[in-house]
């Protein structure tokens, strides 16, 4: 579990220019009429042992990036370079069903809705055994169990409640047995699709903590998908900002949060509450009107149509991400000027 | 304004208030406390928070103050909703129906479960206009139009004939707000109105929902939320509730500096923030919420508190006045004075207005 192969240069994941449309078909003949871009063109890498964040709001493409690394959907092109355990590089994009098995031991997934994401007609100790099943099936019987009840204990539970189902246990508990689950196979990298949004505030903490401690004892790479910037500002390391299927900026954690440059990671920073009533947020930006939809985006900028600081050049090419500081990027030529000289 | 909120000696008058509140409901035989024994009171021309977890009782507290609770399997088992002095416990259906809407109305978590899917928003707008307020058609269609162009609707007037599902979440949201304030309710009854909302979303409905407050006058609001940071920019007090009583009421100010209930602190505590220094791990409230069949006996946090002691196992603590506006429920912490008799969330001399 922790024997991580030294590697080139420690990224884990790389994923560039990803995109991934789904078609609409409409008419008699289904003929193909346009595409919904859910992601159009996103790339960025994921060090061993760090926690990237992506944010953004409802609609902006997050989890259809976990959904694409796992190949749960077709991906439309781009590439996504994974590094085994075994310390080899490989793009998991063109891989069939087959092929793709392996990687997805080291590739794991935790879900937001603890209610329906663990089979209610299943112990949890069966829903912990399964990804064993599948991905070691040289291990015997006892030595699953065995697995099983290691597994519930790493995640705050006891090995004895693996005969137990789902609705015996609280959301919390469920989130845990979750987690479990993902770590059954060992995996490298775990992508945490809103881990806590549906938990209840003293739990979410519980949780919070939990993903953390695991991530020091199994050198665990995470990929947090969610929309509480708080919480991600929190467990991030690194923090990437989405908008309607493009990144708009990266970078460390607290400078994406404390300083953000792209004026819609500003407008989306300015909009957490705080729980600080003498505070009140006098800095914040008020942004007009909601997300285009995907179906007919902006051309150029796609957050050009919001944005207060919009020039007439925003409607032309889609901007790139330019790096302003060391490890930092934002896809915004008319504020990243002003940042790199400032820098 | 909050001239008009006073009484001749200075003190602000209460809108609502809520007294030994019970409200239970039948599960599978056993019953279930959902609320049980809820004081607080909300001033004329405020915004007050109610906050607590989920199976906390703070929903089922709202529907039991506008009357909406299904019966079989719930029902209100004793206490006084006090509106403007009237006791609205005691009204009929049809007393009950003409106060909602016109002096209490509701807003819910999912626009899209409390708008009607086959009747178009305009419909649905106007449909409460004319019930309540005598009033044309054609008017009703203005005020309509005027309503969704004050929430920030664009092209109200062709969007009246669009149905939900035409609108995005935040726009069913405004639609809901528009619909809820359009007769100018006295008190506006808020059930996690942003919770499915993005947060710049959510920055904006809070926004509409204070100045539209501002506008109509000296309406007061009942915000129900989980959110601690919600409450802390708009509430003027709040109260915090945890299986089915409050635990403690204070201005928000108060509460959030100087928490005084082992259960608010552990809240406080747990919370991200990402405007202070980091720190490595959040602090954590132990345990789970129990199931809302089988809260402990005594102290309902005791099995979560990190410093309870063995009273608070036996006896349920009172809610006592620990300074001027500020009551709490906990063995550990003293009263200001002696504690009052009951122990009414409202100031002890305060009866009906």
């Amino acid at each position: 579990m922790s024997d991580s192969t030294g590697k080139s240069d420690g990224k884990l994941l790389d994923v560039k220019d990803l995109k991934i449309y789904y078609p609409i078909h409409a008419g008699v003949f289904l003929k193909k009429v346009g595409d919904v871009k859910a992601v159009d063109g996103v790339s960025f890498t994921v060090k061993e042992g760090e926690t990237l964040g992506l944010v953004g709001e409802s609609g902006c493409g997050k989890t259809t990036v976990g959904k694409g690394i796992m190949r749960l959907v077709d991906v439309t092109s781009g590439t996504i370079d994974f590094t085994t355990k075994a310390g080899e590089t490989i793009d998991v994009v063109p891989l069939d069903r087959g092929s793709m098995r392996p990687i997805r031991a080291e590739v794991q997934m935790i879900y937001q809705d603890p209610f329906s994401s663990l089979n209610p007609r299943w112990s949890v100790g069966d829903i912990i055994a399964e990804p064993l099943g599948v991905h070691m099936p040289e291990l015997s019987g006892k030595e699953r169990d065995d697995k099983v009840a290691w597994l519930l204990e790493k995640v705050g539970l006891r090995g004895e409640q693996a005969g137990r189902y789902p609705h015996e246990f609280s959301g919390g508990q469920r989130q845990r047995v979750g987690i479990a689950r993902a770590l059954a196979t060992a995996p490298r990298l775990v992508l945490a699709d809103e881990p806590v949004s549906a938990l209840d505030v003293s739990i979410q903490a519980q949780v919070v903590n939990l993903m953390q401690d695991l991530q020091e004892e199994f050198g665990l790479t995470y990929l947090f998908i969610a929309h509480d910037l708080s919480v991600v500002e929190h467990i991030s390391h690194r923090i990437a900002v989405m908008y309607l299927g493009n990144l708009v900026e990266i970078g460390p954690a607290r400078e994406v949060y404390s300083n953000p440059i792209h004026p819609y990671t500003r407008a989306l920073i300015s909009a957490v509450p705080l729980p600080e009533p003498s505070m009140g947020r006098p800095d914040r930006q008020r942004l007009v009107g909601e997300v285009p939809s995907p179906l007919n985006k902006p051309s150029g900028c796609p957050f050009r149509t919001r944005c207060p600081l919009a020039v007439e050049s925003c409607a032309g090419d889609l901007p790139p991400l330019i790096e302003v500081a060391p490890d930092r990027q934002v896809a915004c030529p008319v504020v990243a000027g002003d940042s790199a000289s400032g820098a | 304004m909050a001239t008009t909120a006073t009484t001749a000696d200075g003190a602000r008058k209460k809108l609502l208030e809520v007294k030994g509140l019970r409200t239970y409901f039948d599960v599978e035989g056993q019953t279930a406390k959902a609320v049980d024994g809820v004081d607080f009171f909300i001033h004329e021309n405020e915004v007050f928070g109610l906050v607590g977890e989920s199976g906390s009782g703070k929903s089922v507290t709202a529907l039991s103050v506008m009357r909406l609770i299904p019966d079989p399997p719930g029902w209100i088992d004793g206490g006084e909703v006090l509106f403007r002095g009237k006791n609205l416990l005691d009204l009929t259906y049809d007393e009950m129906r003409k106060i909602r809407g016109n002096d209490i109305s509701m807003i819910f978590q999912e626009p899209m479960t409390a708008l009607n899917p086959v009747y178009s928003i305009g419909f649905q707008l106007t449909e409460a206009l004319q019930h309540h307020q005598v009033m044309s058609r054609q008017d009703a269609r203005e005020r309509a139009v005027e309503m969704l162009d004050l929430v920030g609707i664009p092209d109200a007037s062709r969007r009246l004939g669009n149905y939900p599902h035409e609108f995005s979440g935040g726009m069913r949201q405004r639609a809901m707000i528009a619909m809820a304030l359009s007769l100018t309710p006295h008190l506006l009854i808020a059930d996690e109105p942003t919770t499915a909302l993005d947060v710049t979303i959510q920055a904006q409905i809070l926004e509409l929902m204070l100045d539209l407050r501002q506008q109509t006058g000296d309406s007061s609001i009942m915000l129900i939320t989980h959110d601690l940071a919600v409450v802390a920019e708009t509430c003027e007090r709040v109260a915090v509730m945890y299986g089915g009583k409050i635990q403690e009421v204070a201005e928000v100010k108060r509460l959030f500096t100087n928490p005084e209930h082992p259960y608010t602190r552990g809240l406080l505590a747990s919370l991200p923030r990402p405007d202070r220094v980091k720190q490595k791990r959040l602090q954590t409230i132990p345990g789970i919420v129990p199931s809302i069949l089988d809260f402990p006996k005594g102290c309902k946090f005791w099995t979560r508190c990190p410093v309870k002691e063995d009273v608070c196992e036996q006896v349920e603590p009172e809610l006592v006045k620990v300074e001027e506006g500020h009551w709490c429920r906990c063995h550990l912490v003293s009263a200001a004075e002696t504690p009052p008799v009951e122990a009414p969330a409202g100031e002890p001399e305060g009866g009906t207005e």
